[in-house]
Order: C-alpha cells, then sequence, then structure tokens
C-alpha cells in the first residue's frame, strides 16, 4: 500500500483519509496490542482507533509523510501507557485484594509496562515519533531485521546468517553496529 | 582476546545462547580484566534498550491488519469534524477558473478569425496591372498564342485582353480603375514591335515605351521592373 497524499489529508479529503486509515492501521493496532495484550486485551481496538482518531487532531502539523506512521505508533503508545496507569492507579485506590505484580518473564524480571525505568517515560509524544522516524531511517536492511531477529525472536548467530544470507561471522558486527546505532538515537542524552 | 570476541560472547551470554565453554571463556575475560566488566554491563542496557526500542519499531512497520468496518464512519465523522469538507471549498475556484476558460477561448478564435480572414481585407502592396495586346496583322495571328503566353506568364495576376484595332484599345487604355491606387497599363503592340507601359496614379501619368531588341519576354520583364521601380517610390 503506497503512503497518502498528505496535503488531501490536510485538506480533508475524504478518499485520502480512508485509504491513510487502511495504511496507518497496522501500526497503531499493533503498538496498542503491544501495551496492552498481557493486561487489557479487550482495550487494544479501541485504543487503536482513538490513536488515529488523534491522529487527524495533529495532522496539520506534519511536515513530510515519513511522519505518519511514526507519530501514529507514538499516539497509539502514549494513550496506551496512559490508559494502563489509570487503570492500575484505579485498582490500588479501590483496595482491590488481587495481585497487582505485573507478570514476569523467564528470567524473574518484571514487565511493568509503566515502568519509570523505559526509556519512554519521559519522553514526549513529539519526540517518541522523532527517534521512531530516525530508526526507521538509519536502521537500514538487513541491520534492522538482524537486531530483531537476535533480541526480539531469540535467534542464534547460525540461524540468523542463514536466514538474511549473511556469514556467521559478520552478524556479530551487524548487532554491534546496530546497537551503536540505537544508543544514539535512544540514548538518556536527548542532544543525540 | 579481541573486542569482536568479546563483543560476541557478551551478546550470547546475555541473549542468554552461550554454551557452558562461552560462559567460562567470558567469565574467565571479565576475572582477568575488572575493566571489561564496565563494558558488559554497558552491553546489558544497550540491549535492554534494544529490545523496548525495536518492539515499538518493528509495530510501526507492521502490516496486514486491516481496519474493522465498524471503525471506518467513525473516522471519518471525526475527519469533516476537524478538517471539513474541501469539496465546498473548491466550488467558486471551479466557477472561476471556467471564466478564465471562457476568456481564453474566445481570445483564441479571435485570433483565429483574423488571420484566416486577414489576407481577404490586405490591399496588395503593387500596382494594379492590365495587360493588352493589340495584334493588327492578322496574318500571323497563329503566334500570338505564344505571345499570349508569354504575356500571362509575366503577369500571372492579370487578364490579357486581346485588341485587333486601335480604336477599343485607346478607349482601354484610357479606362482608368478608380480608387487612388497606382495603376499600369502594359500594351503590347506587335505590328510596332514595342511594349507600351502607362502608370497611372490620382490625376498623374507616366509612359515609358520599350522597344523589343532581343525577345518579348526580356523586354517584359524590362517592362515588369520599370513597374516596380515607379511603384517604389
Amino acid at each position: 500500500m503506497n503512503p497518502p497524499d498528505l496535503h488531501a489529508l490536510q485538506r480533508g479529503d475524504e478518499a485520502a483519509w480512508d485509504a491513510a486509515f487502511g495504511w496507518l492501521w497496522p501500526t497503531v493496532f499493533a503498538v496498542a496490542q503491544l501495551k496492552l495484550q498481557p493486561f487489557l486485551p479487550d482495550e487494544v481496538e479501541d485504543m487503536a482507533i482513538e490513536a488515529l482518531e488523534q491522529l487527524v487532531d495533529k495532522v496539520r502539523s506534519v511536515k513530510s509523510v515519513e511522519e505518519l506512521k511514526p507519530l501514529a505508533a507514538s499516539i497509539s503508545h502514549h494513550r496506551a501507557v496512559n490508559l494502563l496507569r489509570e487503570r492500575f492507579a484505579k485498582k490500588r485506590g479501590a483496595g482491590k485484594t488481587e495481585s497487582l505484580d505485573a507478570p514476569m518473564d523467564e528470567a524473574g524480571h518484571t514487565n511493568d509496562p509503566v515502568s519509570e525505568t523505559s526509556p519512554f517515560a519521559e519522553l514526549e509524544q513529539k519526540e517518541l515519533a522523532e527517534r521512531l522516524r530516525r530508526s526507521l531511517a538509519e536502521l537500514k536492511p538487513p541491520q534492522g531485521e538482524i537486531l530483531s531477529d537476535f533480541f526480539l525472536h531469540g535467534l542464534r548467530y547460525e540461524e540468523i546468517a542463514q536466514k538474511r544470507g549473511v556469514a556467521t561471522g559478520s552478524v556479530g558486527v551487524y548487532l554491534k553496529r546496530g546497537l551503536e546505532t540505537l544508543r544514539k538515537i535512544w540514548g538518556r542524552n536527548k542532544n543525540n | 582476546m579481541n573486542d569482536e570476541r568479546f563483543f560476541d560472547l557478551a551478546m550470547k551470554a546475555i541473549a542468554q545462547q552461550a554454551t557452558d565453554v562461552e560462559r567460562a571463556e567470558l567469565d574467565a575475560l571479565l576475572a582477568r580484566e575488572p575493566a571489561m566488566r564496565a563494558e558488559f554491563a554497558r552491553l546489558q542496557a544497550d540491549a535492554r534498550l534494544a529490545k523496548d526500542a525495536l518492539s515499538l519499531v518493528d509495530a510501526t512497520k507492521a502490516a496486514g491488519d486491516k481496519l474493522p468496518a465498524y471503525a471506518r464512519g467513525r473516522l471519518q465523522t471525526k475527519v469533516r469534524q476537524t478538517l471539513g469538507h474541501p469539496a465546498a471549498k473548491q466550488k467558486p475556484d471551479q466557477s472561476l477558473a471556467w471564466g478564465w476558460r471562457w476568456i481564453l477561448g474566445l481570445a483564441a478564435a479571435t485570433a483565429v478569425i483574423v488571420l484566416v480572414a486577414l489576407p481577404t481585407f490586405r490591399t496588395p502592396s503593387g500596382p494594379v496591372v492590365q495587360v493588352a495586346m493589340l495584334d493588327t496583322v492578322g496574318a500571323v495571328r497563329g503566334t500570338g498564342t505564344n505571345e499570349t503566353e508569354i504575356l500571362k506568364q509575366q503577369w500571372k495576376n492579370s487578364t490579357v485582353q486581346t485588341f485587333d484595332q486601335t480604336g477599343p484599345l485607346e478607349n482601354w487604355e484610357t479606362n482608368w480603375p478608380t480608387g487612388g491606387k497606382m495603376t499600369a497599363k502594359v500594351i503590347y503592340d506587335r505590328a510596332a514591335g514595342e511594349v507600351r507601359v502607362v502608370l497611372h496614379k490620382g490625376d498623374k501619368s507616366q509612359q515609358k515605351i520599350f522597344v523589343i531588341e532581343h525577345d518579348l519576354a526580356t523586354t517584359m520583364q524590362e517592362a515588369g521592373n520599370f513597374i516596380r521601380e515607379q511603384t517604389k517610390r
């Protein structure tokens, strides 16, 4: 699916928006699902729709069509995190006895979605969108794919090499350069 | 141990993919070089950052899911409420555009008409030339056809009048068109072997006689040159 015509969107062209909603839906849905699926799976779809509605409010401030998806993702992320905070706060305030512990992963680490240690907790919506846009632009194939294979999907060096058609010895090089890029974009120093 | 080897061992250990041998190698290195522990801690932080960021980056690139049909109407309502209707705003522009189209079309049509009709309104720059041949010698009338052709060749836009008597020729010769434009009468007198050119404009006239020395065609060209020279003045 091709990116939409930004000027048509900013004019309120219904046909352009119809195409844009279809183009953006997988992004907002996937981000909402990432944050809410473990805790509030029934809220994922509504949250994604609300993210698109909020994007309509912001479209006139967008300068290029490349900003749309990162902005949509950022909106979806923030709305999901806010919803989680709200629901967790309600539970604590209501004195419910059910466990407030967030699910733990296999290593015993807490997957707390609203943890202040999250690198995105302090980022504003606009800044998160900009970092996402840079990540998409700077992690060129196959670097971004190799990083995901290793850190998200747990593939081994040999498996990544076979899947991506690269030498086993070069997987580490891709990972090292990729981490440097991510550190540069997402590091604590906002001047990066 | 080089940096690359350390990095690979660290990554495998962080991802819990290291074999027992690899883990032992890394532990031995960290024990031997405590400074590498800080680097290992940094890589652990990088790995956590990578997991968080890559989850979001990958989600941003997601494809495949389809927008629920019920959501479409709700979202389009939002568009109308927030951004308005672009079609309503365009209508005045369309009428203005049509107005300009009419004006341009009319101007183009006028230009075409002027270009087509212009030649009919344009008056010839040269004089009106009338041509006559006086052939009083009837016996050699057969050769007159060739001479008539020569006259027609030289004066393509003129009709060649043929007279066999001087009286009608004189009447023709004094009958000038009105309008004030210069008129030339070219008279070929076969018997005299000469071409007489009479130029007339307004109340002024002038005449020149060209004796046929070589041939009629050459003399006609001389007469034509004379007429052109006189009309340029």
